[in-house]
């Protein structure tokens, strides 16, 4: 137990970020709201979320390591299962961007006019599924599997009711791959309980308890694949990313920016909250096979997507050609890469979220997603345009923006401890110009289709989304160290755990 | 006792198989009814028995319960065949096959 | 005064930037011309104010923490030293010119405030460069500096082509950079640190691979914002964006950033011989080589660009032959004169009716303004290097350097860099003569320039003409300011026989006069240019675009195409279509067992319950 546990009876800070959404989305649901009441009963239940996680920020953001909030109770005891809630540092930046992009998504949701109750709901399900996938940590396995599972749902709904065309086909598979991950994981997971179980005769689900399960090398290699499978797939790592860009693609708006913001960061959470601490032998072993995977990625999605034609498949790619670098600096173990990983992680959610949103006013305003169909747009809608290439540029990489201090992080620290590594990423920064270069000359330079009508610059609306996350975008690129605080701490304490 | 438990189990099996013949044998609805019937009667005998040979009452109390449910299942039953003649003209079980995969 | 005042000299042309892109569009376009004019003046005479800074070590300034972790901490942070204070003062002066003569330039285009803060937001960037203390803050100027030049080569984007050339420009520059984030990458690991003036120190104690290995990745990145072999393709093409732009990014500044980054890090270069001679190697041969192509471009823009490459060859050739002072006092001379070029080209385009072509130039000289003929002869005369011209001053520096080095490869070098300066002379005449000489052979539309446009041409003119005194030999009685200005960082310091300095200069201006005769018998009457099989490779830049595209474009396609459909949906999706597919079949076969006759499953549970039975009878008897 921290001290904090043992101060005064805390208020449950973690429970109502988790109950909040879910009271929400469950008021959205009952009594047959109209869809304008529900749509500013989910804004105001994000924004209230969002008030909380701030809250917690400014008090708790200092950068000290164990936990920095914990709840817990007996929940069923006779299986060990307990409900146990904490924060630490890298949860309370992820419990931040969550509240921050759903505030956003909610945002850009307004003009649904399909079911909104539905849809708000669901919104915000997915909310209360992600704060609990990113706060179940200490306690219990089940509450984090169920957690996992419960943000599975929302989303599938999401993109097979709201999304476009190939909506049907993109949740299918968004729901098999997802669910076949899980599976493994689950698997891996009883498997480690009857282990401990077997070897102390106390059941448990608690992390620190399983952790001190006795393993030899195979049984650790098996248990750490199978929880590496389901957060590779959610990452997604190379061989594992073909439901990625469907879901992406297809999803509506809000989805687009809650599934690459926020759902693919679950995979990394996973990976450094459970299964780097669980299996630390396995781990150490196949670092080298990560930083493989997480290489091929890189730049297999940086190709891909430059022979994309859709908009929003090459934003899917570069999505994957963005987390490929966060997992080579998670790969690359020491402190520095750490902290660049968590970070873009953190802008990565920030920039493409924005990006996705962007392209959504646009396709909204031209009807269409090809970038052949697409040009000129600077002349029609300059404001837009100029956020658009903001977000393109930050997603590059140029220093003073966002992701620059992520990933000059992630490349400072794995140049040291493997330089070859570092070398071998660098062209993706060529790779990622090409991309959204040919991205940005598709859209906004270039004569304007002559079929085009006159279009109408930001309504209010579309100001609110994007001037909170463009501020973001620049204030991360020049001063990260509120952002870089809160992780010096659990990460110096999660890369200790290595043999 | 005056009946020897053995025999009040080999009663209740060879009614027990009369009915499961009937029920396999028996095309029409009516008569697979009956079959089944005569198997719920032949687990209530062997139930009887056995609270007779162990003095206990619980026997008997499942075959109060038995008797209720098996009323209550043949009156469904028979409306549902009644139902069905009058739809389909027939009660011949083999046609009877919506649930084909 | 506080030294922290020293950021007010690159953030006054951020905030004007910043400004204008906001808010521009609103302001009257009065307010946000001068916004932009003023926040790069007040830069200028904020240089002058704190010039005694850079005096001996010069001054340190931090303004805050960028990055902090663990043991990486990276502070905004500026060093305003000998070296940095003449290029500050290049910099934000000729950008003032500049900037106002792109007021008059402009003047009819609707976009201003994104022209200017562009503009602007390039001002900041470069002297990020040249004011960084670290490494990181110079990579944050040098991909500033790589953007603005996107957004303004591309600034007509109407016209793909324009913005294609942008694009281009963006990505064979950021593969240079790759190379000095290498580089970077690997000083930190080395130091630590990425202070450059730690690094300096520290280089020391490297290895001589490892120098020689960090030398040329400094090289490969110099070479991709200064347009040097192999990475040169770009700055022809971006010839697209407007004048002013082609005068400030492409001409004065941006280009010579690489330069600048090899001075900055001499004390670590100098260390690696094999490394300076790559340096010297590459700046002699992108000398030649873009010489030859500007024999035989004609586009008046395309001329200048590839001079200028060839200029930016010679500073890469001083570097390499030791001499920091000499490569500096060619770029600022360069810088100047250049700049005055472009911006006179930029008259010569708008007199000419928006013609590039110099074809179809001709008679200036009468029809033109007189004033325009003579700034253009001014800076054609330093480009050509003709004796007493800032030009001929900082090219003799340069080939006395390579000469008095005296191995045989500095000799071959040499020779190479005589040869170029030969070149120079012809294409320089050649590009007068073209343009003033004889009669119109297109349509003019002579009209009076405005005031703008004229003025900031004369004292950019002059300062080229007068170059020399920055840097003026002993040999004529200079006192070599800049070299003793620079002091320890001026490098090599030259020694060589007054007969063998007046040799080279004598074979200099000789060669000046050849190719005057050369350029004065071909072009001064107009007889129709070759159209032969050497004309047009040299047209094409020796084909290095048709190269480029095939070594590198092309399979840079074919990769991407194989691993979007050959590999993400041939491989993986086919394949997991098929397991889809093979698991319908699976049921699609269980099916058959439902027949949905009550007969099938009865004789089913009589069967399981027979085979149950038996099992436990087995049991039993057992």
């Amino acid at each position: 137990m921290t001290t904090m546990a043992t101060a005064l009876p805390q208020f449950p800070w973690l429970t109502l970020l988790i109950g909040l959404p879910l009271a929400g989305a469950l008021l959205c649901l009952l009594q047959r709201r109209s869809a304008g009441e529900c749509r500013w009963l989910a804004l105001a239940t994000t924004l209230a979320t969002l008030a909380v996680s701030l809250w917690l920020f400014v008090t708790h953001g200092d950068g000290q390591s164990g936990w920095l909030l914990r709840e817990d109770a007996a929940w069923i005891p006779r299986f060990g299962i307990r409900y146990t809630l904490a924060l630490d540092g890298i949860s309370l930046l992820m419990v931040l961007l969550t509240a921050g992009l759903h505030t956003v998504a909610v945002l850009i949701a307004w003009p649904e006019q399909r079911r909104v109750p539905l849809f708000m709901a669901l919104l915000l399900m997915l909310e209360s599924g992600l704060m609990g996938v990113f706060l179940a940590v200490d306690g219990v396995l089940v509450l984090f599997y169920l957690c996992w599972e419960a943000r599975l749902l929302p989303m599938v709904f999401l993109i097979g009711i709201w999304g476009e065309e190939g909506r049907r086909r993109a949740a299918v598979r968004f729901f098999l791959y997802t669910l076949a991950g899980s599976l493994a994981m689950l698997i891996a997971m009883i498997a480690l309980y009857l282990l401990y179980a077997a070897q102390t005769g106390a059941p448990s689900f608690a992390l620190a308890d399983l952790a001190r399960t006795r393993l030899t090398l195979t049984q650790e290699y098996l248990l750490f694949g199978g929880f590496m499978l389901a957060f590779a797939i959610k990452a997604p790592l190379v061989p594992f990313h073909t439901w990625q860009p469907d879901a992406l693609s297809e999803s509506p708006a809000a989805g687009s920016v809650d599934l690459t913001g926020l759902l693919l960061k679950t995979g990394l959470y996973g990976m450094i909250r459970f299964a780097f601490p669980l299996f630390p032998h396995a781990t150490r072993n196949s670092l080298p096979f990560l930083a493989a995977l997480a290489l091929l990625g890189l730049f297999h999605a940086a190709w891909n997507a430059y022979r994309q034609d859709d908009i929003k498949r090459i934003l899917a790619y570069s999505s994957i050609s963005h987390l490929g670098l966060v997992v080579l600096g998670l790969a690359a173990w020491n402190a520095t890469a750490w902290q660049g990983s968590i970070l873009l992680m953190v802008t990565h959610g920030v920039v493409t979220g924005a990006l996705f949103a962007v392209v959504a006013m646009l396709r909204s305003r031209t009807g269409t997603r090809e970038l052949a169909e697409l040009g000129g747009l600077w002349g029609a809608v300059p404001t837009l345009s100029a956020f658009f290439l903001l977000f393109a540029l930050a997603s590059l990489g140029l220093p003073g923006l966002a992701n620059f201090a992520g990933e000059i992080l992630v490349l400072l620290g794995t140049f040291r401890s493997q330089p070859l590594w570092a070398l071998l990423a660098l062209p993706g920064l060529v790779f990622a110009a090409a991309y959204l270069l040919r991205l940005v000359q598709g859209m906004l330079w270039g004569p304007a289709p002559a079929a085009r009508g006159m279009m109408a610059d930001l309504t209010v609306r579309e100001w609110l989304v994007l001037i909170p996350l463009a501020v973001l975008t620049v204030w991360l690129g020049l001063y990260p160290a509120p952002f870089l605080a809160p992780l010096a701490g659990p990460v110096q304490a999660a890369l200790g755990g290595l043999p | 006792m005056i009946v020897p438990f053995a025999h009040v189990l080999i009663f209740a099996a060879i009614l027990f198989v009369m009915g499961l013949g009937c029920v396999l044998a028996r095309r029409n609805l009516i008569m697979i009814l009956i079959g089944v019937e005569i198997m719920l009667n032949a687990a209530a005998v062997a139930l009887v028995g056995g609270s007779a040979y162990w003095r206990q009452v619980d026997g008997q109390v499942f075959v109060v319960f038995l008797m209720a449910m098996t009323s209550a299942e043949v009156a469904i039953s028979l409306a549902m065949v009644v139902y069905l003649r009058r739809r389909r003209g027939t009660l011949e079980a083999d046609r009877f096959d919506g649930l084909r995969g | 005064m506080n030294q922290t005042l020293l950021f007010l000299i690159p953030l006054l042309p951020l905030c004007c930037a910043v400004l204008n892109m906001l808010f521009g569009m609103r302001l009257p376009r009065l307010f946000a011309e001068t916004l932009a004019v003023s926040g790069v003046a007040a830069s200028f005479l904020l240089t002058l104010l704190f010039w005694g800074y850079a005096d001996g070590d010069g001054t340190r300034a931090v303004l805050g923490t960028w990055l902090a972790v663990g043991d990486v901490t990276v502070p905004f942070a500026l060093h305003f030293d000998a070296l940095a204070a003449p290029m500050t003062l290049m910099v934000t002066g000729v950008a003032t010119l500049i900037h106002l003569y792109a007021v008059g330039y402009m003047h009819e285009e609707e976009d201003y405030a994104r022209f200017f803060g562009l503009l602007n937001l390039f001002v900041f960037a470069m002297l990020a460069i040249v004011l960084a203390d670290n490494l990181l803050v110079l990579f944050l100027g040098w991909e500033g500096v790589g953007l603005c030049s996107y957004g303004l080569i591309g600034f007509w984007y109407q016209k793909t082509e324009n913005a294609r050339a942008g694009t281009k420009a963006f990505l064979v520059t950021r593969v240079g950079d790759v190379f000095l984030a290498a580089a970077l990458l690997w000083l930190f690991a080395l130091t630590g640190t990425l202070s450059i003036a730690d690094i300096n120190a520290q280089a020391a104690s490297f290895t001589p691979a490892v120098l020689t290995a960090l030398t040329v990745l400094l090289l490969l990145g110099a070479c991709g914002k200064s347009a040097q072999l192999p990475l040169m393709t770009w700055l022809a093409d971006a010839m697209a964006g407007p004048p002013p732009v082609s005068a400030l990014i492409h001409a004065a500044t941006m280009v010579t950033a690489g330069v600048y980054l090899l001075c900055r890090l001499f004390p670590l270069v100098s260390l690696s011989p094999a490394g300076m001679a790559a340096i010297a190697t590459v700046g002699a041969l992108t000398a030649l080589y873009a010489a030859t192509c500007a024999l035989a471009q004609r586009e008046i823009k395309r001329v200048l660009a590839y001079s200028t490459m060839s200029q930016v060859g010679y500073m890469f050739l001083a570097v390499g032959a030791g001499t920091v002072s000499g490569a500096m006092a060619h770029l600022l001379t360069h810088a100047f004169f250049k700049a005055a070029l472009f911006m006179a080209a930029g008259c010569v385009i708008h007199l000419a009716g928006n013609e590039n072509d110099i074809l179809r130039m001709g008679g200036l000289f009468r029809r033109g303004p007189r004033e325009l003929f003579w700034v253009f002869l001014a800076g054609a005369l330093c480009l050509a290097g003709v004796p007493l011209t800032g030009g001929f001053f900082s090219k003799d520096g340069i080939l006395l350097a390579a000469y008095t080095q005296g191995t045989p490869l500095f000799l071959a070098l040499w020779g190479i860099g005589l040869l170029a300066a030969l070149l120079t002379a012809v294409y320089t005449f050649r590009l007068v003569y073209l343009i003033f000489a004889g009669e119109p052979r297109g349509h003019m539309h002579p009209h009076e320039l405005p005031l703008l446009m004229r003025w900031p041409l004369w004292p950019l003119a002059l300062l080229g003409l007068g170059g020399g005194l920055l840097n003026l030999p002993t040999l004529v009685g200079g006192g070599e300011w800049l070299s003793h200005r620079l002091g320890p960082l001026a490098g090599r310091v030259l020694t060589a026989a007054h007969g063998t300095e007046w040799a080279l200069a004598g074979l200099a201006t000789g060669l000046v006069v050849l190719g005057w005769g050369f350029a004065r018998w071909r072009y001064a009457r107009f007889r129709g240019e070759w159209d032969n099989r050497a004309s047009r490779f040299l047209l094409h830049g020796w084909g290095a675009d048709a190269l480029v595209d095939r070594l590198v474009v092309r399979p840079f396609a074919a990769i991407a195409g194989l691993c979007a459909i050959g590999c993400d949906r041939a491989l993986v999706d086919a394949s997991l279509d098929g397991l889809a597919k093979q698991t319908t079949a699976c049921g699609e076969r269980l099916r058959g067992l439902t027949t949905g006759r009550i007969s099938t499953y009865l004789a089913g549970f009589v069967w399981g319950f027979l085979i149950i039975l038996g099992w436990f009878l087995l049991a039993l008897v057992r």
